[in-house]
């Protein structure tokens, strides 16, 4: 293979040496590059008239046969428009041959294509005359035509190997008169991992050949077989004039289209102005969904869902189906419409698996807003087959959520059963089902739940602890905006063990602290933001406000590692403000996970005003110091400590914490300076406990 | 009288056969050679005329005039025979052009199976069909051989090559034919590998194998005679078309098939006897199941032994007709004896069949 393959670039390159030397002899241009002669034993065409087989033409007018002769510069005048009738046609006439007349017959047989019978009469004479030998071009003029049969053929059937084995065979049919086969050569090349060859291929054609038609196929052929670039690279071959001049501004607005397609779907890459101003263009100059499609979801990930709807109207309008069915949807819904967005996706539910997607989401996002919405019964009813039927836990536990959130208890508990019984791992629906079956009273079914999750969920453990169910009403009960400001139930009632000096009670402490502040010096968004984070949602494809309304709300129900997910999606798409504000809450979240480092990442992702920016320095300090310190690594607690009482004066807590800190690293002296500071604030207990401990490790011989 | 002879000495045997069914796979009481065939000039003109003028067009390709006038690898290769036989060399090349430009071109040297005049490409399904490849490079061995062409000798020796480096699977110790060169061995079917016995056309065997001597030809013979005697050593002595060897001592119908003695099968005697391969028992038993006191040519299921269809075209029953004319000497019924081709596939087997009568047992017909 590899043999065939080197020695057909030999051929195609041959011939391209040819067709230059053909092009540069009359201005009497440089030599070929090599000295590689051309392969082609056929006759040199002038300038860039194709290689037609003159040979049935030359034989008519040697037997004077006039009538023919028309015939035949007819035919092929039909086949190459380009073709111009040798004018020595009247001399090879001029001499008497003997006629032969089944070489007339044959060529007849031959002109009409009629191979198998032309091989069948040679066979034929052969028989009842074996010393008769058919004329030499008619047996090169068989082979051609059947070469380009089998080329043709294997081509058709994807035997790539044949292509090119066959094209070796008969470097004479690679000329610019079977552009048909020169194609196929190059998609053969494409199909065995050759592309340089069939760029190759490409370049010879486009240097050689002249019919601008072919020209521009010849660059549609290479956008379905070659990578983007060297496509535009063959784009230097076009041709501004002559007589025929090249058009291929096609070719470079498909390449900006698939530019701006590539952006389209991946909202780290922008697609430059001048490609989304031919997009624009392509979408004015055709009635095809295509292009819209293109710029509507390069607008919905690029955070312009009102833009992009417009979009997927027009594209619906042009009959765009599925893809722009499901586009318009996830706009709606980006949108917030909620409502109008399940009107819409309703209808489409069936056209394709992503319709179906999008409608449950939409549908559940719609069930689980907070407060519930009114929802007409027609709506909730026609929901319930459709997530039923498709089996969509998601989907039962919104339905749960809105049961219980419009007093239906039972209603509630069985949806919660049944999204259970889709997702086992499904910690919201476990939850609602606790809250459900302890409203319904149903002692047995909740402690069931308890038992079985009680090791899993902190929540589902405090509502057994016996203190939550007022909380818990609370926080799903529908009208109550500004709900609990307090801190959430988790907090105050989380069994932390909680050992004297050790680090783990304080950082519970502050890190409230901190939300605390928060939430009464930013109460708006989250106020005004829906609260609707009891169920699992994924964040993607929110808008960015309700994102990062989510991320709070998140962290109200002390769920932070699903609070960082939303205020990612807001940072990603926020304005700035939003991601500062984004930014902030995920270091927040990360705190509350202790995953110190990640938090400080966060914090970075976009500039913090002045007190916020202190507040989580101090607090990523604050746990770092304390990470340190639980890890053993004491100098680099200090250190952290250090760095922290630079920018907030040092709590007496971590006054402790510095004060073991020296302890451990045997610094006596400068714990016991800390300890007495702490003593002096008030803290006697604490720091009595630190003071005796430096003692007897000073005079362990006391004891 | 050789046959009168063979028939007494075949006495024994066939007592024997259900107790030794299978020690007679592994030491046969009959001899393991192939007699050639000449081939050339054991037609009538007024047969092949009429097979010709019915079935091949001018293009070469013969028409399965039962199958949607698709053309096959299959068809083409018997085409080819046949018209050496004919002695025509001009529709043999004719043949052979249109085979050579439209089936030839498969990346590994073999023929693309079917070819559909109504479809676009017109080769609607290009794996290949092992039997369509050995009856073609076959005929173009012997043509080539025959008329001195050595166009048709390369052809043939490319051929052979290529069907022996791609239709030859191997199982531990066996070597065997595969149908198709993808699709029915090991692993790539569940109940691989599946084979074909009526693609074994034996009297092809050592003229490929002088053709392409570094494949082993002569072991992938034996194990069709092998599997033969193995599969007509049950209750129904009827091979399945399709068979799955993928236990090779206990073989079974393969699946998806159904398990008949069926279209493809009733070939096998014919192949046989072509070979000369005349001793083998189990011809007898099959000659005494055709004969027209029993059932006659048909569609069997090998289960059940229950015929599914019986076949009257005079291109099966000259099957019964050569089988026993080669082993007891009977003549060809006259009723036979008038060619009137109607369909594609019988037709060709009368043509193959007269043929061979008509070079081996001329008293016959």
């Amino acid at each position: 293979m590899r043999l065939a393959s080197s020695a057909i670039t030999i051929a195609v390159l041959g011939l391209g040496f040819a067709a230059i030397a053909q092009q540069d002899s009359p201005a009497g241009g440089q030599p070929p590059a090599s000295p590689s002669p051309t392969p082609n034993a056929a006759p040199a065409p002038s300038g860039n008239q194709p290689q037609v087989d003159e040979s049935a033409l030359r034989y008519f007018a040697s037997q004077g046969d006039t009538r023919r002769v028309n015939a035949e510069i007819a035919r092929l005048r039909a086949l190459y428009p380009n073709w111009t009738p040798p004018s020595d046609l009247s001399q090879l006439s001029a001499g008497t041959v003997t006629i032969d007349p089944i070489v007339e017959r044959l060529w007849n047989l031959y002109k009409e294509d009629r191979i198998a019978e032309v091989r069948a009469a040679i066979a034929e004479r052969q028989s009842s005359d074996p010393n008769w030998k058919p004329p030499e071009e008619l047996v090169t003029a068989l082979d051609t035509v059947e070469a380009r049969r089998r080329l043709t053929n294997a081509s058709d059937s994807g035997q790539w190997r044949t292509v090119l084995s066959v094209a070796t065979e008969n470097p004479n049919l690679l000329t610019c008169v079977n552009v048909d086969v020169l194609w196929r050569v190059a998609e053969a090349f494409a199909k065995t991992e050759q592309p340089n060859r069939t760029r190759d291929v490409y370049t010879y054609l486009l240097t050689n050949c002249a019919n601008p038609g072919e020209r521009l196929a010849t660059l549609q052929k290479a956008l379905s077989l070659l990578p983007d670039n060297q496509v535009a690279d063959l784009l230097q071959f076009e041709r501004k004039t002559g007589d025929e001049p090249d058009n291929f501004d096609s070719i470079r607005e498909e390449l900006a289209r698939r530019r701006v397609e590539r952006a389209a779907n991946d909202d780290k890459m922008t697609a430059s102005a001048e490609d989304l101003a031919t997009v624009e263009r392509l979408t004015r100059n055709s009635d095809e969904p295509g292009p819209v499609l293109v710029l509507a979801w390069y607008n919905y990930h690029h955070g312009n869902p009102a833009r992009a709807l417009e979009l997927f109207k027009t594209a619906l309008d042009r009959n765009g189906g599925n893809k722009a069915a499901e586009g318009y949807a996830m706009s709606l819904r980006a949108l917030e419409r909620l409502a109008e967005a399940e009107v819409f996706a309703y209808d489409w539910r069936d056209k394709a698996p992503e319709n179906m997607k999008i409608y449950l989401d939409v549908a559940t996002a719609l069930l689980a807003q907070d407060p519930p919405p009114r929802l007409e019964t027609r709506i909730v009813s026609r929901i319930v087959p459709v997530v039923t039927s498709q089996r969509f836990p998601d989907g039962a536990q919104a339905l749960g959520w809105f049961s219980y959130n419009t007093s239906q208890f039972q209603t509630a508990r069985d949806w919660f059963r049944q999204a259970l019984s889709w997702r086992a791992d499904d910690e919201p629906s476990a939850y609602g089902l606790a809250l459900s079956t302890q409203r319904l009273n149903d002692r047995a079914a909740f402690n069931a739940i308890v038992a079985q999750w009680r090791d899993r969920s902190e929540r589902i453990a405090d509502l057994a602890a016996g203190t939550t169910p007022r909380a818990a009403q609370q926080r799903v009960a529908p009208p109550q905006p500004m709900a609990p400001l307090e801190p959430g139930p988790q907090e105050s009632m989380r069994s932390v063990p909680v050992r004297a000096g050790t680090p783990r009670a304080f950082v519970e402490h502050t890190t409230t602290a901190v939300e605390q502040g928060f939430t009464t010096a930013t109460a708006g968004p989250r106020a005004s933001g829906s609260r609707n984070c009891l169920m699992t949602r994924n964040p993607d494809g929110l808008a960015p406000n309700a994102a990062l309304a989510l991320g709070w709300c998140l962290m109200e129900a002390n769920r932070p590692m699903e609070a960082a997910s939303a205020f990612d999606q807001a940072i990603r798409r926020g304005s700035a403000r939003t991601r500062e504000e984004a930014a902030y809450g995920k270091s927040l979240a990360y705190l509350r996970k202790n995953l110190t480092s990640e938090a400080a990442v966060a914090a970075a992702q976009a500039p913090q005003t002045g007190p916020r920016r202190v507040e989580l320095s101090a607090s990523i300090l604050g746990q770092r110091a304390l990470a340190a310190y639980r890890d053993g690594r004491y100098v680099e607690a200090i250190l952290a400590l250090s760095e922290r009482a630079r920018i907030v004066p040092e709590q007496t807590d971590l006054m402790l914490i510095r004060g073991w800190s020296y302890f451990k690293l045997g610094r006596y002296n400068d714990a016991e300076k800390v300890f007495r500071a702490v003593q002096r604030t008030g803290y006697s207990d604490e720091a009595s406990v630190g003071l005796n401990a430096v003692l007897e490790a000073r005079y362990p011989v006391r004891q | 009288m050789r046959i009168f002879a063979k028939r007494r000495s075949a006495l024994l045997p066939c007592l024997l056969a259900g107790l030794l069914a299978l020690a007679s796979s592994v030491s046969p009481s009959w001899s393991l050679t192939v007699q050639t065939l000449n081939v050339v000039g054991t037609l009538s003109p007024a047969e092949w005329d009429a097979y010709r003028t019915r079935f091949i067009e001018d293009d070469g390709r013969i028409a399965d005039n039962a199958n949607g006038n698709i053309s096959h690898s299959e068809g083409q290769g018997y085409g080819l025979l046949l018209a050496l036989a004919a002695n025509d060399r001009v529709t043999f090349e004719k043949i052979w052009t249109f085979t050579f430009t439209e089936l030839l071109i498969r990346d590994d040297g073999l023929a693309a199976w079917k070819w559909d005049p109504s479809a676009k490409p017109r080769v609607t399904d290009r794996n290949n069909a092992t039997d369509g490849d050995i009856l073609l490079a076959y005929a173009l061995a012997k043509a080539g051989a025959a008329w001195k062409e050595p166009r048709y000798a390369a052809a043939a020796q490319k051929l052979a090559k290529a069907i022996g480096k791609n239709t030859f699977g191997r199982d531990g110790g066996s070597v065997f034919l595969l149908p198709g060169a993808e699709g029915f061995n090991e692993g790539e079917r569940p109940d691989g590998p599946v084979v074909n016995l009526s693609y074994w056309i034996f009297e092809a065997f050592p003229v490929l194998a002088g053709l392409a001597p570094e494949y082993e030809w002569n072991r992938v013979w034996r194990e069709g005679v092998n599997l033969l005697q193995q599969t007509t050593s049950g209750r129904i002595r009827l091979p399945a078309d399709w068979i799955s060897i993928q236990r090779r001592m206990q073989t079974k119908p393969a699946d998806g098939f159904p398990p008949e003695f069926g279209y493809n099968s009733l070939r096998i005697p014919l192949y046989l006897l072509r070979a000369g391969m005349t001793d083998l028992e189990w011809l007898r038993a099959l000659k005494q199941r055709w004969s027209a006191e029993n059932e006659g040519v048909a569609v069997v299921n090998v289960v059940t032994g229950q015929v599914r269809e019986r076949l009257n075209d005079q291109g099966y029953a000259i099957l019964a007709a050569g089988l026993a004319c080669a082993l007891d000497g009977t003549p060809v019924p006259a009723a036979l004896k008038a060619f009137e081709p109607q369909l594609y596939y019988p037709s060709t087997l009368y043509l193959m069949t007269k043929s061979w009568l008509g070079e081996k047992y001329p008293q016959c017909v």
